[in-house]
């Protein structure tokens, strides 16, 4: 089978969800390509198409636009039979053109599959996969169905009935396809993300120190809900508990976030430490005690998994996924999100918990992601997504 | 009549915020010479006074460039040789730094007056041609940026204790600029004048009736913490209180339509977009209560303007706010971050009787009429220029 992945970009180093998924198919004997608009970390591992550039000039532009559609001459039939499937959806002819230009390289692939990585990616490409009678998929991680669609109120609307299979990584984010508007047309499948559990594994014993060391691997993004923590960690520390912060992760909130800590009073305890790679990020983990998400939207979060992979105790905020992610009670807490003195109670109820309780929850939470969040289980789900 | 030093007033454009502009208009009007140097976005008024050295676009960047360098050359060759020392051992694209620079050395004003801090580095030079150099406190620049930028305090502990003198909003901010060696005793508070004339109180003689209307005003930024003020709405909804919240300056925020949504929100918080000055004032007056949920502020020109026009103000007690509000006489003050204390004092408005809110919003105008007259603070702002030129002049 001849699948081709649309992405933003060629997967980087640490995005092992895709690298993962490309690595399962390839060794069942699929092909598989990878259409996006840049490539920074050289991916090879398959082919990956670069599709066109816009450029600033618009006589330049105007040539590009020609010398492509010179490129698609061969493949007229599947061109015409895309321009009547954007006229029937009322697509104007100058839009029609630009998306030509836009998706040539999809036109030209002869694929059984193609596969949208994020709901976004689909907007201008929604008639690509049957003007090529090609099945078309689409997954849905998080932003794209729960933060997009508010901006642009039934974008999804006409894609449910072009679409011949849908992707969701967790049962919340199938509710928010429901909500905007799907009905069942197709099937929807949920394949939950997946860690490498063989590299992210838990020391035999935990290490205990008299300092409690918690952490957060996100990027400092409003929806990962940093300052809400923050104010947890402050309320938690003039109730005298000792502790240590570290973030994991770069990102636009920086400049709020450095703000928050030095108004919050909290300079001697919080440390941002940047965006690390998966070596030194597990260097952290192991230094680490508990482990907070406390997100206000969230698909899934892989880091959420690889804490428990590596024996931190997690405490999520109930946004999306996560819910799913950690079993309330048993392998983690969930609590609802924007609180953050349920937040810091949660923290301190953690710190009175006897060795062994703490160890049964920790010892639950790295069972459950061995058994259901390995790669090798999302590979073959992701080989059953596309045979079936 | 005392003689006025020249001043330039620096704001990188030559139409800043109306509080520049006000400063500006006050001072030309005193008899002092202004000059306006920095790139053209308009000419906000014409007087003898006042005196545009600007540029615009590419050829007449040009022209100005040639113009200042012929001058300096027949007229102040020396200094032009200083300057031009500086700018090659500082900077690499030098004939940006010149286009800014030679005009200044040109007309060189007694006071070179930079009204955002973080321009300093920049402008040091003049100390060496007999310049004086102020400095505003303002804002961002020296509330949160130098923060979480260490470059940036680093070169505000450099440049700090070099600057002549020192204008700030507030005591608050006078007092956050001493932790990058501001000193003291060089800061003058001047407090930003509003004309009376400008702001025409309205007695509110029907408030609270119905649904609560209230506002906020300000640029789509985190220090503004709407966030919170989002928060807090959700709680008033909670507890069934007919009120409907619009932010004016903020529609396109994924982070607050996204908490609008899921607060489900929609059909009580409008987020409107940047309007001009007068419809602004429309939106207060029409306003049961002004909110102001700021992290930090040197002291909100907002809530001075609502306090101005009869709309109850209830801000959060950050920066200088504490300055302009006392509680329960003039408006409400809450603790920052507190979403619950937000709530309450927007259930108190609420059961404020109307004879009680108008008196509130009255002594509001009063205390405002008086802390900040245009008259005071052109008065303050010679002062200043005087103490520091007086041996020059």
């Amino acid at each position: 089978m001849k699948i081709g992945l649309i992405l933003p970009s060629g997967p980087g180093y640490t995005e092992t969800f895709f690298r993962s998924k490309i690595e399962g198919l390839q060794k069942t004997g699929h092909q598989v390509i990878i259409f996006c608009t840049n490539n920074p970390e050289n991916f090879n591992d398959c082919p990956v198409i670069l599709l066109p550039k816009k450029s600033h000039s618009i006589v330049w532009q105007v040539f590009y636009m020609m010398l492509e559609y010179l490129k698609l001459l061969p493949y007229f039939k599947t061109i015409i039979h895309y321009v009547l499937l954007e006229r029937q959806d009322g697509t104007t002819w100058s839009r029609i053109f630009k998306r030509i230009y836009n998706n040539a390289p999809m036109f030209k692939h002869e694929l059984d599959w193609l596969h949208f990585g994020f709901g976004t990616l689909v907007m201008d490409c929604q008639n690509v996969a049957a003007a090529s009678n090609t099945k078309m998929a689409v997954s849905f991680r998080g932003f794209d169905i729960g933060v997009y669609p508010i901006k642009h109120p039934n974008c999804y609307l006409k894609l449910w009935d072009k679409v011949s299979k849908i992707h969701v990584i967790s049962d919340d984010i199938a509710q928010l396809v429901y909500d905007q508007g799907f009905k069942g047309q197709v099937p929807m499948v949920k394949i939950t993300p997946a860690i490498n559990t063989s590299y992210f594994l838990a020391p035999e014993q935990k290490n205990e120190s008299d300092l409690l060391k918690i952490v957060t691997v996100a990027r400092l993004h409003w929806k990962k809900g940093l300052d809400y923590t923050l104010q947890a960690l402050s309320k938690l520390k003039k109730e005298g508990v000792l502790f240590e912060y570290t973030i994991i992760g770069e990102g636009f909130e920086e400049e709020a976030l450095r703000f928050a800590v030095y108004q919050l009073g909290l300079k001697e305890q919080v440390v941002f430490k940047g965006k690390l790679d998966p070596k030194d990020v597990k260097k952290e983990l192991v230094k680490s005690h508990v482990y907070l998400q406390y997100s206000v939207q969230e698909g899934f979060c892989n880091a959420v998994l690889e804490a428990q992979a590596m024996g931190l105790l997690c405490i999520v905020s109930d946004a999306e996924g996560l819910a799913e992610n950690i079993l309330d009670g048993q392998t983690g807490w969930v609590i609802p999100m924007r609180q953050p003195d349920l937040l810091a109670s949660k923290i301190k109820d953690t710190l009175s918990l006897s060795k062994t309780e703490k160890q049964q929850i920790r010892d639950a939470a790295k069972f459950r992601v061995q058994q259901h969040f390995n790669i090798e289980k999302q590979q073959i789900e992701f080989i059953e997504f596309y045979k079936e | 009549m005392k003689k006025h030093p020249t001043i330039a007033i620096y704001s990188g454009v030559s139409i800043s915020t109306t509080f520049i502009e006000r400063l500006i208009e006050g001072l030309v009007e005193a008899g002092t010479h202004i000059y306006i140097f920095g790139s053209d976005s308009g000419k906000s008024m014409k007087h003898n006074n006042l005196h545009y050295v600007i540029h615009g676009k590419k050829w007449h960047k040009l022209f100005i460039l040639i113009k200042y360098t012929i001058l300096l050359f027949l007229f102040k060759p020396r200094e032009k040789k200083m300057l031009d020392a500086i700018i090659d051992e500082k900077y690499t694209n030098k004939l940006l730094w010149q286009l800014k620079f030679y005009p200044v050395l040109y007309h060189q004003p007694d006071i070179f007056h930079i009204q955002w801090a973080k321009g300093l580095d920049d402008w040091i030079w003049v100390q060496d041609f007999s310049m004086k150099l102020v400095l505003s406190l303002r804002g961002a620049h020296i509330n949160y940026s130098p923060i979480a930028d260490s470059k940036l305090a680093a070169m505000y502990k450099k440049n700090f204790p070099k600057v002549d003198a020192f204008h700030a909003v507030s005591k608050a901010i006078a007092e956050e600029a001493t932790k990058y060696g501001a000193p003291l005793e060089r800061i003058k508070i001047v407090k930003s004048g509003l004309s009376a004339r400008d702001y025409p109180f309205v007695l509110k003689t029907a408030v609270l009736e119905g649904t609560l209307n209230i506002l906020s005003v300000g640029r789509n930024h985190w220090i503004k913490n709407y966030s919170l003020a989002l928060d807090v709405m959700s709680v008033l909804k909670s507890k069934n209180i007919d009120f409907h919240y619009s932010i004016i300056g903020m529609d396109d925020n994924e982070g607050l339509l996204f908490q609008r949504e899921q607060l489900q929100l929609k059909e009580n918080v409008s987020f409107i977009k940047t309007l001009p000055f007068n419809e602004v004032q429309i939106a207060i007056k029409s306003a049961d209560v002004l909110l102001l949920p700021s992290l930090k502020e040197g002291i909100a020109n907002v809530v001075l303007e609502s306090m101005m026009l009869g709309t109850l103000v209830i801000s959060s007690d950050c920066g200088g706010m504490a300055e302009a509000i006392k509680p329960s006489q003039t408006g409400y003050l809450v603790p920052i971050r507190d979403i619950e204390a937000m709530a309450c004092a927007i259930e108190e408005v609420i059961e404020l009787p109307l004879e009680a809110y108008q008196k509130m919003i009255m002594n509001a105008r009063t205390s405002i009429e008086k802390q900040h007259s245009t008259e005071g603070m052109i008065t303050d702002m010679l002062d200043l220029y005087h103490e520091i030129t007086v041996d020059n002049l």
